[in-house]
Parts: structure tokens; sequence; C-alpha cells
């Protein structure tokens, strides 16, 4: 039986973010136009482990995924492990441009999924020049909080059990069971605090509401995909964002929050003509 | 509507197995008729239909008839598939003493979508 080895190489580079130095995890596959994925809250870049694994993108993407501090690979900075992990806009944002300063990366695409694609917005009204295309997953301009984000932290319960059970209905219910598990183990896998402490920027600090107006997708073209079984970010909240945008948005039957993880080859055909549009 | 949990989540069974520190007592309500479901270390116990002249419960879960309805459709539809998706629509309400019902979330998620029509805990899973 021949070994089945993925194409995907994995490494650890150095780069200052938010004030520290950071032993950055990312992870990548392809040549071609940089296509920089942005992870959800809670979780890391296994999510992507399909569209790294797509010779139609690779063919003509160089697909880079990395870890948010505190996520996947990538560990606090050292000395921060203790404290208060709460994700501002800024902060994101800087992570961002870092990593692409860092790989010295011209003129990526990113896509962002959930957290990722709210800060696709943020991107796009603050540094539109800086970016070929953006591609927001279960994109919203906002969401108003619906439950108590304290129980995903705290010491009476298990972080990784609650966590897991929170991403598990986010999904939907005709996802493969396998790709299903694999998103729910990766949140189960979380360290404590850190999807709350995101959850800080998708339900706080993140809303973007008051500058959607500002946001010209002229200058950036920007692509909206959301799956219909997303209560967090609902097809409508994503359609009533590109209302305001004036531009389209793909309602993505059968799938959830986490379209690239829970159900990888239905999403890959929905990303390949975007990807397409855009090269 | 709920009656089967006692059968679903019985001594040994894969439901129970989730669940070996809970034990509590939950009530479903359906706005008109409650269902008080009693829980040792995550096995149902009982199932007992109302009316309660004087009924204690840890935590309580509500919806209409028609959401706890679509909730148990075999392949629910958005907004109907997930108690937290029924929360956000603000049709399903938590009360009471929840620390039971989050530290065991998934289980309880599990317990009531295996009333759904079809094998295993109702989830594909």
């Amino acid at each position: 039986m021949t070994l089945h080895i993925e194409p995907i190489t994995g490494r650890y580079a150095h780069m200052e973010m938010n004030g520290h130095m950071h032993r950055i995890y990312w992870e990548e596959a392809g040549r071609g136009i940089p296509l920089v994925c942005l992870h959800t809250a809670g979780s890391d870049g296994r999510q992507y482990r399909a569209i790294l694994n797509d010779p139609e993108v690779t063919r003509n993407y160089r697909v880079m995924v990395f870890d948010m501090p505190r996520h996947g690979k990538s560990s606090p900075a050292p000395g921060t492990v203790d404290q208060e992990y709460q994700l501002t806009s800024d902060a994101y944002v800087e992570q961002i441009l870092a990593f692409v300063q860092a790989m010295e990366l011209d003129q990526p695409v990113v896509m962002g999924c959930s957290i990722g694609g709210r800060i696709v917005l943020h991107l796009a009204h603050e540094h539109p020049e800086k970016f070929r295309a953006l591609i927001g997953l279960q994109s919203s301009d906002h969401v108003d909080p619906y439950y108590d984000t304290g129980w995903l932290n705290r010491s009476d319960v298990h972080g990784g059990q609650v966590c897991g059970a929170v991403a598990y209905g986010l999904m939907a219910p005709q996802s493969p069971v396998a790709d299903r598990q694999e998103t729910r183990w990766h949140y189960m896998q979380g360290g404590p605090g850190v999807f709350k402490g995101d959850l800080w920027f998708y339900k706080v600090d993140g809303d973007i509401s008051d500058q959607v107006a500002a946001i010209d997708p002229e200058k950036c073209p920007l692509y909206l995909l959301t799956g219909e079984y997303d209560y967090s970010c609902t097809p409508a909240d994503t359609k009533s964002l590109a209302d305001r945008l004036g531009i389209d948005m793909t309602v993505m039957a059968e799938m959830g929050h986490f379209p690239m993880s829970e159900n990888p080859e239905k999403f890959l055909t929905y990303l390949r003509p975007v990807l397409n549009k855009i090269r | 509507m709920f009656s089967a949990l006692e059968n679903n989540a019985g001594p040994g069974s894969p439901l129970a197995a989730q669940a070996p520190h809970c034990t509590t007592t939950m009530m479903l309500s359906d706005q008109e008729n409650e269902t008080l479901i009693s829980i040792q270390n995550g096995v149902v116990t009982s199932v007992t239909n109302g009316p309660f002249v004087m009924p204690s419960w840890t935590f309580r879960l509500t919806a209409s008839p028609s959401e706890w309805q679509a909730f148990l459709e075999a392949t629910p539809k958005p907004g109907s598939h997930d108690l937290m998706a029924m929360l956000r629509r603000g049709v399903l309400r938590f009360e009471g003493d929840l620390h039971p019902l989050m530290s065991n979330f998934l289980y309880f998620k599990r317990l009531l979508a295996s009333l759904r029509p079809g094998p295993g805990m109702g989830d594909g899973e």
C-alpha cells in the first residue's frame, strides 16, 4: 500500500504581532496568487485542510493558513499565558498585516470565516489597497449577543466539552459525520478562554455596522458566502450586509457555520468558481 | 412527546455513557404541558407527564408545540436543528440552574435529538 502523504507543509516563523514576538505556525500548499485563510473563533488552521489539499485550488493559488496566537500550534506570547484574552479589531487586523508583511506577500487574497468573515470587512474598510480580493464566509457586520459566553470558560465546566457542544449545533445535519466530528474536535482542543476571548471581537469590539457604508467594493472585490444552517450568522444577516454593500451573496445549501471544515468537498464547489473569477 | 427518553438513555446506553456525572431533574414544557425528566448518572430514570401541583426541577426548557415538533423532524430545517439555534431565534427558553445543562451540553442536545425518527442519536453520529 502506498503511503498517502499530503502536499501540505507546516512550519514556524518568528514575527512581531501586537507588541510581542510570536512563534507562529502556518501551513501552506500550492503556487501562484497568495490566498491567506483565517480560521474561526476558538479553532485553528486545520479547518482549511481540504483547501490546502485541493489540486484545482493549489494549481493557481499559494494557500497559506496561520494559527492565530493562542490557537492551534501558535502559543501565547511568553509571559502572557495567564492574562485574560480578549481579541480586538485592531489586534486582529495587525496580526493579518504582520503575517502578510513577514511572508512578503504581494496583494494576497484573504478568505476568512466567522470572525475571519468579519475581519475581512475591517480589511475592506481600512486597507482595501493591500488586497487583491476578500472572501467572507459566514460574514455579517454584527451579531447581537444571544447567549452568555461566560459558560465557555468556567472552572466548574469543562471548556473543551462545552465549546465542542456549541460548535456541534452550528453545523448542518447533512454534513458528513467524519468532518463534523473533526470540526468539533478542533473546538474541544482549544485553550481555556480562547473561544470566549475571540467572541469578544465577534460580538462586541468587531461590530462594524457603523462603517459598512464606507466600504467600497470597487476598491477591493468582496465575495460573501454563507451556509444556510448557520444560526450565528444567518443567510439573512449576510444578505442584509450584501444589500448595503451593493454586492451579491451566495447561500450555500445544507451547510452551516464551518463550510470549509464541516463539508469541504461541497464547499469547494462554491469556492472554485470564486477563485477562478478572482484569477 | 418526550416519553421515549427513558428507553433512549437507559442503563448501559451510549447516551447515558456520555454524561456519567450528570444527576439532575429537567422540566420540558410546550407551554401547555410539562414533563419532568429525572436523570441519574446520565441514565433517564423516569419521565413523568404533568400536570404537577408543586414540581421541583433544576432547569426547564420551554418551547411551543410547533417548535418542538420542528426540532424533532428527522432532518430539521435551519434554525430548528439545535437547541442554541432555537435560543437564537427566541423560541426556546432556558430557565433555572443551568449548570447541569451547560456542563453536559452535548449530552442534552443529543438526548432530545434521540427523539427524532431514525436510528442512533438522531444526529447521524
